[in-house]
């Protein structure tokens, strides 16, 4: 399959997916998946298409910049050669981990070192500062996949560890339960 | 993926709002282990506890860190005693009373409840044996609880065991009278008793159960307070029906953490999933308080005029957010009233605000019955009967459970405090009409019998 995966960046207004979409659709490229998102005023937009063959992501770069570019879009391409299922997942369980506390720079990398060194897969961060000391400004809010094979104490151990060291109030529940409470 | 507000209200509840799930509680049937030998009783009964009991705590605790929500009691309820000891003598069961109690020290719950016995329209020997040993069963040890069930509403009320238990509660006092009667604080009168409790002191598994049983207690008074405080802070001319929704919504959110930790916490033991237990239990910490509720909906305090009609809505509203969030919603599911183990009720107590007459009068509507109330010491036994049996009366013809958790304090008075300490809290001690007077009408005894089901008025 001859895919590729864009990223569109710009500052938000309304009709950008249409600028996007409407060059895919002429170059009669396929939409497989989506997702945007909205930092403060800044938009940011991740595509993976399927294309016509013959035609490469280089081909589709050039069109999506010589006619996004004049709107203030950044446009970002490569292929995507990886079939869906060409990287097994290990068993996992998620988990939601979250900290609250003084902003300060580092955060992120902190946690996240601890994260990684624990072999668990980040699939969604959600952070949000605004400065200061007041902890209910300051949000990290991590969704992993934690492999059954990760010793979970371990990993809560030196978060734990970790977030003390930060002043950080951290927590770490399985995402069951915020499903659980509000959800039907 | 989950939204911001979804994870944040979540922790909110947990970190400032007191929830938790108040209580895993296994049951377990031991009418297998009875016999005549009390050795052989004991370590038949015993065994059992290792064995089914051995890693209730671990995995309660494992699965409260899994999900971020604190697990507080783990405790067991065992078939009734007065049924698995029939044939041993009072002094007999005392033993056996202390072999639960060490059982459930070696397997590290608070609580064993089941010390009981069913004695609705007769007693057979276990029975009168067991309610002649309850005073020193509950004197001699920490953690066993009993109940004894006198009334039902298919049976009537058995005033014979109504005027016993007067006697019980009276000597129980007296031998724990160094604790301000705390062994009273164990020993729970019913009408109507569930079969499947998880609260104590009234847990027990009931004889229709099955070998094992997780049952489940959530609470969260602190949540619903929280929660309608909330709601009128950000639209103040919201009704009655209003909060109804809002309290019936947050009961539902509770539910449902309660049957998350429960159904997996039998996964892991291999016991079966019995019920959830939705009741507002109050602990004796600010925030986690079921008067509070009651100051949030605009009454001055718990027991001023409007009361019942305020239990009645929350106790309603309640069930109905409970019942919609899980099919396995049993025990008594609804408030508790404990005065002592409520800073705030045992506050509008001590105001003058909350009488027993009030007490009684809330029963009619709320889960339980006049729960942890400390009275004179020198109440009758006559007195004692006659409220047990005032109380019985409403559960009877109301179709509902109720009971009595009474505490007459020796050698102290009306206005004085009485102290329990832990989770059984403090209270002031409430005058009673006619305390040292005697009562005809209950020492006739007999059988007052089963109500009729029709012309409801």
């Amino acid at each position: 399959m001859n895919k590729s995966i864009l990223s569109i960046l710009g500052r938000d207004r309304p009709g950008i997916v249409a600028s996007v979409s409407r060059v895919l659709f002429e170059q009669n490229c396929n939409i497989e998946n989506v997702s945007q998102t909205m930092l403060q005023t800044e938009f940011a937009g991740i595509f993976i298409v399927s294309m016509p063959d013959g035609m490469t992501s280089d081909a589709l770069h050039h069109e999506l910049d010589s006619r996004l570019t004049p709107l203030g879009l950044t446009v970002l391409t490569k292929p995507c050669d990886h079939g869906e299922d060409s990287c097994p997942a290990a068993e996992c369980e998620p988990f939601v981990i979250t900290t609250r506390g003084p902003d300060r720079k580092g955060l992120v990398a902190h946690i996240s070192g601890v994260i990684a060194r624990h072999g668990v897969n980040i699939t969604n961060l959600q952070a949000m500062f605004k400065g200061g000391d007041e902890p209910g400004d300051n949000i990290m809010i991590y969704e992993v996949d934690v492999p059954k094979a990760v010793d979970l104490q371990a990993l809560a151990a030196d978060l734990r560890d970790r977030a003390c060291e930060l002043q950080l109030d951290i927590s770490i529940q399985h995402r069951h339960i915020f499903e659980v409470l509000h959800r039907i | 993926m989950l939204t911001q507000r979804e994870i944040i209200s979540t922790l909110e509840m947990l970190r400032n709002e007191n929830l938790d799930v108040r209580t895993v509680t296994l049951g377990m049937n031991l009418l297998d282990c009875g016999g005549s030998d009390l050795s052989h009783v004991r370590r038949r009964i015993a065994e059992r506890i290792m064995r089914l009991a051995g890693q209730l705590v671990p995995v309660c605790d494992r699965v409260g860190q899994k999900y971020g929500i604190p697990v507080v009691n783990k405790r067991i309820a065992v078939s009734p005693i007065a049924a698995v000891g029939a044939a041993l003598s009072p002094a007999e069961l005392v033993e056996l009373a202390r072999t639960l109690d060490a059982a459930a020290r070696e397997v590290n719950v608070d609580f064993i409840g089941g010390f009981s016995a069913l004695v609705e329209k007769g007693m057979a020997r276990g029975d009168r044996s067991l309610i002649a040993a309850i005073p020193e069963a509950l004197s001699a040890t920490e953690r066993v609880c009993a109940s004894v069930n006198v009334a039902s509403t298919r049976a009537g009320i058995n005033m014979d065991a109504v005027i016993l238990m007067g006697a019980t509660i009276q000597r129980a006092a007296e031998l724990s009278a160094d604790r301000d009667g705390a062994a009273c604080t164990k020993l729970c009168v019913f009408a109507n008793i569930p079969e499947d409790i998880p609260f104590m002191a009234g847990a027990y598994l009931g004889i229709g159960e099955a070998d094992a049983v997780i049952n489940v207690g959530v609470s969260g008074p602190g949540v619903v307070k929280k929660a309608i405080d909330r709601a009128l802070a950000s639209q103040p001319d919201l009704d009655l029906g209003g909060l109804s929704e809002l309290i019936k919504k947050t009961a539902y959110k509770v539910t449902r953490v309660g049957e998350l930790i429960g159904r997996e916490v039998a996964e892991h033991l291999g016991i079966p999933f019995g019920v959830v237990d939705l009741s507002l239990a109050p602990t004796p910490h600010v925030g986690d308080s079921v008067g509070e509720i009651f100051q949030s909906l605009g009454l001055l305090a718990i027991g001023v005029p409007g009361t019942t009609a305020a239990l009645a809505l929350l106790n309603d509203a309640v069930k109905k957010g409970g019942a919609f969030a899980s099919s396995r919603v049993g025990g008594l599911s609804g408030a508790f009233i404990p005065v002592s183990e409520d800073l705030n009720i045992s506050e509008a107590a001590r105001q003058g605000h909350l009488c027993l007459e009030k007490l009684e009068a809330i029963t009619s509507v709320c889960s339980v019955g006049l729960d942890m109330v400390a009275i004179p010491g020198d109440t009758s036994t006559d007195t004692l009967s006659a409220i047990i049996a005032d109380e019985m009366a409403i559960g009877v013809i109301n179709c509902k459970t109720t009971a009595t958790r009474l505490i007459p304090v020796p050698g102290k008075k009306a206005g004085d405090h009485a102290f329990f300490g832990g989770l059984m809290g403090e209270s002031v001690i409430l005058p009673v009409n006619n305390a040292r007077g005697s009562n005809p009408f209950i020492r006739r005894g007999g059988l007052i019998p089963a109500p009729i089901h029709s012309l409801k008025n």
